[in-house]
């Protein structure tokens, strides 16, 4: 009974879009205000509608409801409770329902906090949502139905059960960050439109949206982090990002939508590069729908194994005709959106934001490239190939460079224009920091891409340092403070500018990180008790191995004692190989786990996984790696975070706080 | 040269040296191009591929897996696409789901009658996407909530 509730809140919310459309399309045309705001309600009534249907899909998987094929196909009843929930977003019908369910909340939001502002822009807004939401909706309804009734010919009496490697306290969120990130780029990409049809080239609605996009960027941010986090801690091969389709296509919207996050400023402060972030805000959206598609369509081989579906047509035309209609629209408004303004110097702060986001877009270019090659040259030459994580590597690492040096030059850039005195004041002491660093590593032996990174970090670092202690310098001269309230107020006082030297010191520890996996070691061998092998400046003892099972699972556990080669003592490492599903009768159905164990310091990670047992041996398969310096890129991913969160924070709009 | 003009030709600059760029690293003998490998089929391999490094994709044979008595790492199994097959040998951590039927894709290089993977992942597990269990395939009493 109420999953017929779910399909008919689904079938409701699909009328009432539609209902949206008519309503408020007849409120252009008339300009009876009445239909303005029963357009507005009946847009609030569609995305309440798809959010019961959500809540009714949840419950079905908490209560576990195999009479509803979804529900049988991602939960059983040994699934726990929270990962019920989260089957929510395993599959492809969760998971167009959730990409829906977010839009409508989002939705619900930005008609409730613009009921009166924007109102020549908000019409055309919702019917841009409305049109994106009746996409999903018609997915939904009609292609792939969650609450599509279980077509086995038995009563299911228990389910498939939750990928236990989707069982993780990590994958339960990652998954919804990436899509809070991907559907709220929704809502400026409206108001881009919304603009364009409204010939409206006001910063008015940008200072609207710069918050949004920001959120919504930080949201993508966070998602693309978890997940390489995620793959780190679970999947086993020892790394946090592999360039897989699936990866790359979260990585380009946020790569274009970061160029959007920088340029954005500008229009706001300087009413420039207008319809250079109309076309930025446009692909970005394009590519989050891009990326539901190449992760929904099957066209490309992954990781992220989802089944080939129709899906992939809909998507595709519907990317199609996003891409046709928006720069069609900008094509003939253009003129309206031109800047009379011009760039002045390529030494000022506006072009130092405009390279940056030439080669944010390059990069995300590259990446594209890259990732649909093998779609390209099946469909020119005839031949399947594959791009591997070292192309892109390769593509990537100078261009990466090239945007680490950007952050470091472009806070030291004055606007309009920077004097050669200025020039030389600036960037003295990042440059002497920069060579001396790169010395010391040369001297270290550290050569190559890894020495570049590190020199390159050492120079933002100075950079970011020196912009701080200046505004500190000032303050505690001026007020009297001391050093610690002075930088507490400094960011205060301009949250967003120091927000973004925050985030960019993140972006720096991110890349020491990465310059860590140039000297990644690895070994893997057959381990008998009390046996030692050497990986590295390590040796690893294999001291005991135990079994034990466990409510879901059968587990074998590994202890190793890690020791340096000197035979110092290092640390205890309890990597599992585990058996999901061991009481199944049927040994294709059981599925072995391997649930790693990892020694983190700052300097470096010491990562173990059981790859296999030999139980009547005794004799246990380990694969150790030593990966230098990985913890930094978590560390700058907190300080990226935080500094977005600062940066995006509302000012408390006081007069007497104006400065 | 006015202002505009001036940054028309930088950012055209970048773009020219970006092109450049791409085309060097996807078609020069470096590392990048030479992770661009070919996906062919076995009946393929034998004939124009020797000593290649290419990738196969197929299911692994029923009962053809071999690990050795002495190194757990070291498996023979043989790759099944449709009516063709061919004799893998792996060295390396197998991935959990690898087993009889499993899809598998390997890359290496063929050599002498047998293909010598150095990379090898599994596809979707069957499991999450095939039948589902009825009664007599799962006794619900042995399970511990």
């Amino acid at each position: 009974m109420i999953p017929v509730a779910g399909a008919v809140s689904l079938n409701l919310s699909l009328a009432f879009g539609i209902l949206t459309l008519f309503s408020i399309g007849f409120y252009i045309r008339n300009n009876d205000f009445r239909l303005f705001l029963t357009g507005q309600r009946l847009s609030l009534a569609s995305s309440g509608l798809s959010l019961i249907a959500t809540i009714i899909l949840t419950n079905e998987l908490i209560i576990g409801n195999f009479d509803l094929d979804y529900v049988a196909h991602y939960t059983s009843n040994e699934t726990p409770i929270i990962y019920k929930i989260t089957a929510l977003w395993a599959g492809q019908a969760g998971s167009m329902l959730f990409w829906l369910a977010i839009l409508s909340l989002y939705a619900i939001v930005v008609v409730l906090q613009n009921k009166r502002e924007h109102i020549t822009l908000m019409p055309w807004v919702i019917i841009v949502i409305t049109i994106v939401q009746l996409f999903f909706l018609g997915m939904t309804n009609f292609v792939t139905n969650p609450f599509e009734p279980t077509n086995a010919d038995f009563i299911v009496m228990n389910g498939n059960g939750l990928n236990p490697l989707l069982q993780n306290p990590t994958m339960a969120i990652h998954p919804p960050m990436l899509y809070l990130g991907y559907v709220g780029f929704t809502i400026p990409f409206a108001f881009a439109i919304a603009a364009l049809i409204k010939k409206d080239a006001s910063s008015l609605w940008v200072k609207t949206i710069r918050r949004w996009t920001l959120v919504t960027w930080l949201f993508l941010g966070i998602g693309i982090i978890l997940g390489g986090w995620w793959a780190y801690l679970e999947l086993g091969w020892g790394g946090y990002w592999a360039w897989d389709p699936v990866e790359n296509a979260s990585f380009m919207p946020w790569l274009t939508g970061t160029a959007f996050v920088h340029s954005i400023i500008i229009q706001e402060k300087k009413n420039m590069l207008k319809i250079w972030n109309m076309i930025l805000i446009i692909l970005t959206f394009t590519l989050c729908i891009f990326g539901t598609f190449l992760t929904r369509s099957g066209i490309m081989s992954s990781v992220h194994s989802f089944t080939a579906s129709g899906l992939g047509p809909l998507f595709f035309g519907f990317v199609i005709l996003i891409l046709i209609v928006s720069y069609g629209l900008l094509y003939v408004r253009r003129d309206h959106f031109q800047t009379e303004k011009r760039l002045e110097s390529f030494t000022s702060r506006e072009s130092g934001f405009l390279f940056n986001n030439v080669i944010f877009v390059v990069m995300c270019f590259a990446v594209f490239w890259g990732t649909i090659f093998p779609v390209i040259s099946e469909a020119v030459r005839g031949t399947k190939i594959t791009v591997g994580a070292p192309f892109f590597n390769q593509i990537n690492i100078p261009i990466g460079l090239i945007l680490l040096f950007l952050t470091g030059v472009g806070p030291l850039l004055a606007w309009r224009n920077t004097s050669k005195e200025s020039l030389i004041k600036n960037f003295t002491l990042p440059l002497i920091v920069a060579f001396l660093s790169a010395g010391v590593l040369l001297a270290l032996n550290v050569r190559g891409n890894a020495m570049m990174t590190l020199a390159l970090s050492s120079f933002v670092f100075t950079s970011i340092a020196i912009e701080f202690w200046r505004g500190i310098r000032a303050r505690t001269r001026k007020f009297d403070e001391s050093i610690l309230s002075a930088l507490f107020q400094l960011i205060r006082k301009n949250r967003s500018r120091y927000g973004g030297y925050i985030s960019h010191l993140g972006i720096v520890l991110m890349f020491v990180g990465f310059s860590g996996h140039a000297f990644d070691i690895e070994n893997e061998w057959g381990l008998q008790i009390g046996s030692k092998e050497t990986v590295g400046n390590y040796e690893v003892e294999l001291a005991a191995l135990s079994e034990v099972e466990r409510p879901n699972h059968y587990a074998y556990i590994a202890d190793l004692n890690v020791y340096t080669t000197a035979g110092e003592f290092v640390t205890e490492l309890h990597p599992e190989k585990r058996i999901y599903f061991h009481r199944d009768p049927n040994p294709d159905k059981r599925q072995p786990h391997s649930e790693l164990d990892i020694y983190s310091t700052l300097v470096r990670d010491i990562y173990s996984i059981f790859t296999g047992v030999d139980p009547k041996n005794k004799v246990g398969y380990f694969k150790i790696m030593i990966n230098p310096l990985v913890q930094w890129v978590w560390i700058g991913s907190y300080f990226l975070i935080i500094g977005t969160v600062i940066a995006m924070w509302p000012v408390r709009r006081k007069k007497y706080e104006l400065e | 040269m006015n202002s505009k003009n001036k940054f028309i030709f930088a950012v055209s600059g970048i773009i020219l040296v970006f092109v450049v760029w791409v085309y060097w690293v996807s078609t020069s003998p470096g590392e990048g191009a030479k992770s661009m490998v070919e996906f062919i089929s076995i009946e393929d391999l034998e004939d124009d591929y020797e000593n290649e490094r290419v990738r196969l994709g197929g299911l692994i044979q029923d009962g053809s897996i071999q690990i050795s008595e002495s190194n757990l790492l070291d498996v023979h199994f043989m790759l099944d696409q449709d009516d063709e097959s061919v004799k893998v040998h792996y060295t390396k951590t197998r991935p959990d789901l690898f087993k009889d039927g499993a899809e598998v894709i390997v890359e290496g290089v063929y050599n002498a009658g047998i293909f010598q993977a150095d990379m090898l992942q599994t596809k979707c597990a069957s499991r999450y996407e095939g039948d589902l269990r009825d009664e007599s395939d799962y006794n619900m009493d042995e399970v511990e909530i």
